[in-house]
């Protein structure tokens, strides 16, 4: 075949320009850390990737409902935790006032005493976090109790869901009924009443009645710690969700770097091979041998 | 043998050797000149003395009588040029194509954190935010913003892939003009051409310059090139004239479409654009003359293929079906999550989430209800439960709808994408193949054509040593003559 000039400057710029391009994708591919920066670089990849990175989306959000759940449940466990400690008190002072070595003064200053101790029940009641009230169903921005421990007209026992998993929601408050049941504050005024009175029997048959309000509120306790405990293993399977749905993204479009750099090197190496040759083969030609 | 047949031969010798040094000359000069062709002057032997006839004289054997130049060709193989304007056309097609889907997947931006997909995760993630938090009206702010993002987001691709659109309309024009004037061109240098082959002459750089816009030619449409004979007094190595006509993908011309014939008439080409189909303007056809025809391969229907077309009377194209996927998208998306967000209790209380401003644009013109954007506390985010329904609107995403073919919002984009990285991949491969084969080609018909500057430089050498030769061999005759002349006959003076 005959070869000339024309042809050897044409093929060497040729060579050099599909040389460049190497290098460019070699170089976007270090300087991105991604494998591919387009979709026909890898249909297949692009396409993973968009749903990986949904995936991703997916778990982190759910991570985010999960931090809201945890401020529901935490707040609603202290908030029976004080109720408890208060009932308590409140049982202590009735076993107290139940003595007969307690004289009428000293039983009024004990229904005074139990009295705040109401009130400090019908705040807990009203707990308001982040602005919403926490044992009002999914009434949250309205008060489920006046200051006397009345319904307001307001009141809910519906569930407050939470969706912590695709499909799956959780239930993330305490049914108000289940604690302040209607029969709550009654029991706790009537106990009030008959520590004013000097009625032994009175005051030692509302202690009974006292102790179904502490079974209760223990009892949802419990309930809410069982849905703590299913809340833990649901973020355990999220953050393990996590890091294999990052890794899965990452070995779908990140590149070795070990890779991307030695071939960015190699394609170095020819490039400069390339231009060497190029510029010692084109630049002779017999003029220069002629005299 | 006449006395001074020798001086004659030595001059015709000069004249020979000294024409195919201006014509290395020439060739040196256009080494870099696009399209030319390398030209070589053809020597051949003089009748031979004596030639055989009645009153021919009696000697030994016939004795040659010099050089003469029979032509000067241009040195072209025309099987490697059709080979060539092949694959030029479809290299064309393939270079229009890869072009057009390479500004769709840098305008679509995926995968990456700024693309559509990014706004739809984003709008999700505000939704979901606020089924956690459905009171608040910070969140409430949010869900109106993102969504108003998302609509943004619809509205630029969509308006982006029209202004690509509109260059890709002045590109076919211009391609289309391109070929017209190519076409006038042509057929002036055939109309040259013909005035000048009968008379004897071969005009070498005509045909270079002719062959060079045809080689133009067949990139921007698919063509077949015949040849025909200039006149009967022409010489019967000489080109003549051309007649070009549209090919087939097959390669065969197409019947009446001819662009240039040898008669000296033209017929020139023009897009036909429509509105009538459907929200988006197609091409309908390329006319040549009066009557509507196919095209196969070239950057022209490459362009045609990236701007839309009908085809079989359906509209197709790589940039109307992205918009009408696009467009399908959005209804289908906006119609469901209207759907979900109204309940049953259209128009008493709410208002729809996403309005469309244009049905036929629905890409174009989505944005979020103004009611909403001005009070995004109006949004209402639970129904029966705490935040249900703004769960409920973020699962729209993942909903099956029958209006994207049983497939979700998600994967419907996610399809988009894969079906255009294929595309994409495809064009860029036949881009890569199809024009390694025309370098290919391009490279053989240099090899044949184009001009080595070794080679001219020998040949000087070989033509200068032969003109210096010639003259010798002159001197000598003339002595011979001077000695004939002046000496002879002079014996012991």
């Amino acid at each position: 075949m005959r070869v000339t000039q024309g042809m050897l400057s044409n093929n060497l710029l040729h060579n050099l320009s599909k040389s460049y391009a190497n290098l460019d994708q070699y170089l976007n591919q270090v300087s991105t850390g991604k494998k591919i920066n387009r979709p026909s670089d890898d249909p297949v990849i692009a396409m993973k990737g968009i749903s990986y990175r949904r995936q991703v989306t997916e778990v982190e959000q759910f991570q985010r409902n999960i931090n809201e759940v945890h401020n529901w449940m935490d707040n609603s466990d202290a908030a029976l935790d004080k109720a408890t400690k208060a009932l308590q008190k409140l049982r202590e002072l009735a076993v107290q006032a139940s003595n007969d070595t307690y004289t009428g003064e000293e039983r009024e200053n004990i229904q005074k005493e139990a009295q705040q101790l109401k009130d400090h029940l019908v705040d807990i009641a009203n707990t308001k976090v982040n602005d919403k009230y926490v044992f009002n169903g999914t009434a949250t921005d309205h008060r489920p109790f006046d200051d006397e421990g009345n319904r307001t007209s307001a009141f809910n026992t519906d569930d407050v869901m939470i969706e912590v998993a695709k499909g799956t929601e959780l239930k993330v408050n305490v049914t108000p009924d289940d604690v302040f049941s209607e029969a709550f504050f009654d029991r706790i005024d009537e106990m009030i009443d008959v520590l004013g009175s000097d009625d032994q029997e009175a005051i030692e048959a509302s202690i009974d009645q006292l102790d179904a309000n502490i079974n209760s509120t223990i009892n949802a306790r419990a309930d809410l710690g069982a849905r703590m405990n299913r809340i833990e293993l649901i973020e355990n399977r999220l953050s393990t969700q996590e890091i294999v749905a990052k890794e899965t993204m990452s070995n779908n479009e990140d590149i070795d770097y070990a890779k991307a750099i030695t071939n960015l090197i190699t394609q170095e190496s020819l490039h400069r091979a390339a231009l060497a040759a190029g510029a010692r083969i084109v630049q002779p030609t017999l003029v220069d041998f002629l005299r | 043998m006449s006395t001074f047949h020798g001086l004659e031969m030595a001059k015709q010798a000069l004249f020979a050797q000294q024409s195919a040094l201006y014509t290395t000359g020439h060739n040196i000069s256009n080494a870099n000149t696009e399209g030319y062709t390398r030209q070589r002057v053809n020597f051949e032997t003089m009748p031979a003395y004596p030639s055989a006839s009645r009153n021919r004289p009696e000697m030994p054997g016939q004795f040659g009588t010099g050089v003469d130049i029979a032509a000067v060709d241009r040195l072209r193989d025309k099987f490697l040029d059709m080979q060539y304007r092949t694959e030029n056309s479809k290299a064309g097609f393939w270079e229009a194509k890869a072009a057009a889907l390479d500004r769709l997947e840098r305008l679509m931006n995926e995968p990456s954190e700024s693309g559509l997909s990014q706004s739809m995760k984003q709008f999700w993630q505000s939704l979901q935010d606020l089924s956690t938090n459905p009171d608040n009206s910070g969140a409430k702010s949010v869900v109106a913003q993102r969504g108003q993002a998302l609509a943004d987001a619809f509205n630029y691709t969509a308006d982006s892939l029209e202004s690509i659109r509109d260059d890709l309309k002045a590109e076919i024009n211009h391609h289309a003009d391109k070929v017209n004037s190519l076409v006038r061109s042509i057929n002036r240098i055939n109309e040259q051409i013909k005035q000048i082959e009968p008379h004897g002459y071969i005009p070498n750089d005509l045909y270079d310059d002719r062959d060079r816009m045809i080689d133009e030619l067949s990139e921007i449409v698919n063509i077949r090139v015949d040849h025909v004979k200039s006149g009967d007094s022409s010489p019967d190595h000489a080109d003549g004239l051309v007649t070009i006509t549209l090919a087939d993908e097959h390669g065969k011309p197409i019947d009446g479409a001819t662009l240039v014939d040898a008669e000296g008439h033209i017929q020139e080409i023009d897009v036909d654009f429509s509105t009538a189909h459907g929200a988006y303007e197609v091409v309908t056809g390329v006319r040549v003359g009066e009557d509507t025809f196919e095209m196969s391969q070239g950057s022209l229907k490459g362009n045609i293929e990236a701007y839309g077309y009908l085809q079989d009377g359906q509209v197709t194209g790589i940039y109307t079906n992205m918009l009408n996927d696009l467009d399908q998208m959005t209804t289908a998306f906006t119609e469901a999550f209207n759907r979900v967000y109204l309940g049953e209790d259209e128009g008493a209380n709410r208002v729809p989430f996403f309005e469309i401003g244009d049905a036929n644009r629905p890409a174009a013109t989505v944005r979020v209800h103004a009611t909403i954007i001005d009070a995004p506390e109006t949004i209402i985010a639970s129904q029966d439960g705490y935040g249900d329904l703004a769960s409920r609107l973020a699962d729209v995403f993942d909903e099956e709808l029958a209006d994207l073919d049983d497939t979700s919002t998600h994967k419907f984009f996610e399809s988009l994408i894969g079906r255009l990285g294929v595309d994409a991949q495809e064009a860029n491969t036949m881009k890569n193949n199809t024009d390694v084969l025309r370098s290919q080609v391009d490279e053989q018909r240099m090899s044949v054509s184009s001009v080595s500057l070794d080679e001219e430089m020998t040949n000087m050498i070989k033509f200068q040593h032969a003109y210096s030769a010639a003259a010798r061999s002159m001197t000598a005759i003339d002595e011979m003559i001077d000695r004939l002349i002046n000496n002879m006959g002079l014996v012991g003076r």
